[in-house]
């Protein structure tokens, strides 16, 4: 499965603890400053309910949370650490200058 | 999971009806609730609107068993064997408009009912749509006919394949060389005849384009183009039957002496008919029960 951003925004957000789709729009334009549409994040959910790297948890006020599974946390760290890796590399060549 | 759609009233949260059933069922409710949370938050209805359509044809492109089932192969002939007695009426009914009514009429009409023009110009665009559907479609659906057919060395694909083709090539070819007339019995003889062998080559086209479709096996891709063609398609014909409605009354309330109006009923009569079949196949294809994984 590629990790589109807005499945890496959502599995980032889920991180911390379980959310349903308000909660969770409102950490994303927190911690990232991205306004996700409701049929964008409801489409990267369904998309990692159907990977198995979310699961929905029972609704609460006929909201439902979602809490990231093992997988999909395992998934998120290797994301993210080749992320970081690119980012370093990035960040230092830029630090260089352009090579002649 | 709960079947019931999103309790909500806002605008943006009534196009969940565009997401697929089965998604809809699964996570309608859900996301109607956020809709309407984030528009009480001060979210802009507008692009919201637009993100859930978006987010709706992203759905139907993923979603599971969009692949070839006996169902949905039913659902696209049915389509397609209606979208072809619909263009052959419509084709008709657009050539006998150029003597029906006189030229000094349409021009009157054209200033006291602008919206003749438009629906004559809204007919011609949406037939376009269809064609262009229908050619995008039979050239994906040829490719992948003609691979399988090479690789099951049935030679006969490749004949059922040149059907159509030859009949266009033949009837057409009749009527820039065969002497018609509505002056002699035997041209007008020729006449008749010459159209009830188009309604039998058309007929004997669509069978042979269908024996195809059953006959072969086609990609996952092929299947989402016919899809998305015979959406466009089945779009094109409740336009264009709209359409046909409206010039039909305005042409009709127009005129000081609008005389027959059974040939108008009539095709006005296939239009819809031809419509609504289409419409419930596709909607009856679209529906089939797909494998989709428990939910958590």
């Amino acid at each position: 499965m590629d990790l589109t951003e807005p499945v890496v925004l959502v599995l980032t957000s889920l991180a911390d603890g379980p959310k349903h789709g308000y909660a969770l729009a409102k950490d994303i334009e927190w911690f990232s400053g991205t306004k996700l549409g409701p049929g964008t994040l409801y489409g990267a959910l369904s998309r990692l309910d159907e990977r198995g790297w979310i699961e929905a948890l029972p609704a609460q006020d006929r909201r439902r949370p979602y809490r990231i599974t093992a997988a999909g946390a395992e998934s998120l760290a290797r994301h993210l650490e080749a992320a970081q890796r690119v980012a370093a590399t990035g960040l230092r060549r830029l630090e260089l200058g352009p090579v002649p | 999971m709960s079947d019931r759609p999103a309790v909500t009233s806002s605008w943006p949260a009534r196009l969940l009806i565009c997401y697929p059933p089965h998604w809809r069922a699964r996570y309608g409710e859900e996301l109607g609730l956020l809709i309407t949370d984030l528009l009480d938050h001060g979210r802009p209805a507008v692009p919201m609107a637009a993100d859930v359509l978006g987010g709706a044809v992203a759905a139907w492109i993923s979603e599971r068993g969009t692949g070839m089932t006996q169902r949905s192969r039913g659902a696209l002939i049915a389509v397609l064997w209606n979208w072809v007695a619909f263009a052959a009426v419509a084709a008709w009914f657009g050539h006998d408009l150029g003597s029906y009514p006189t030229a000094i009429e349409a021009q009157q009409m054209m200033v006291s009912h602008p919206a003749v023009p438009d629906a004559y110009h809204l007919l011609m665009a949406s037939g376009s749509v269809g064609v262009v559907a229908t050619a995008v479609a039979a050239i994906a659906f040829a490719i992948d006919a003609a691979k399988h057919a090479w690789r099951q060395g049935r030679r006969s694909t490749f004949v059922l394949m040149a059907v159509p083709l030859v009949v266009a090539a033949v009837w057409l070819g009749g009527v820039r060389l065969l002497p018609f007339s509505e002056h002699t019995a035997s041209g007008l003889a020729l006449s008749v005849t010459w159209l009830l062998a188009g309604v039998a080559g058309i007929a004997v086209s669509t069978q042979a384009v269908v024996t195809v479709v059953k006959r072969s096996e086609f990609s996952e891709r092929t299947w989402r183009i016919a899809a998305a063609a015979a959406a466009a398609v089945v779009a094109a014909m409740f336009v264009a039957t709209g359409a046909t409605i409206t010039w039909g009354v305005v042409a009709r309330t127009s005129l000081a002496h609008p005389g027959d109006a059974s040939g108008w009923l009539v095709v006005t009569a296939i239009l819809a008919v031809t419509t609504v079949r289409a419409v419930l196949a596709l909607l009856g294809g679209r529906l089939e029960p797909a494998e989709h994984p428990a939910v958590a």
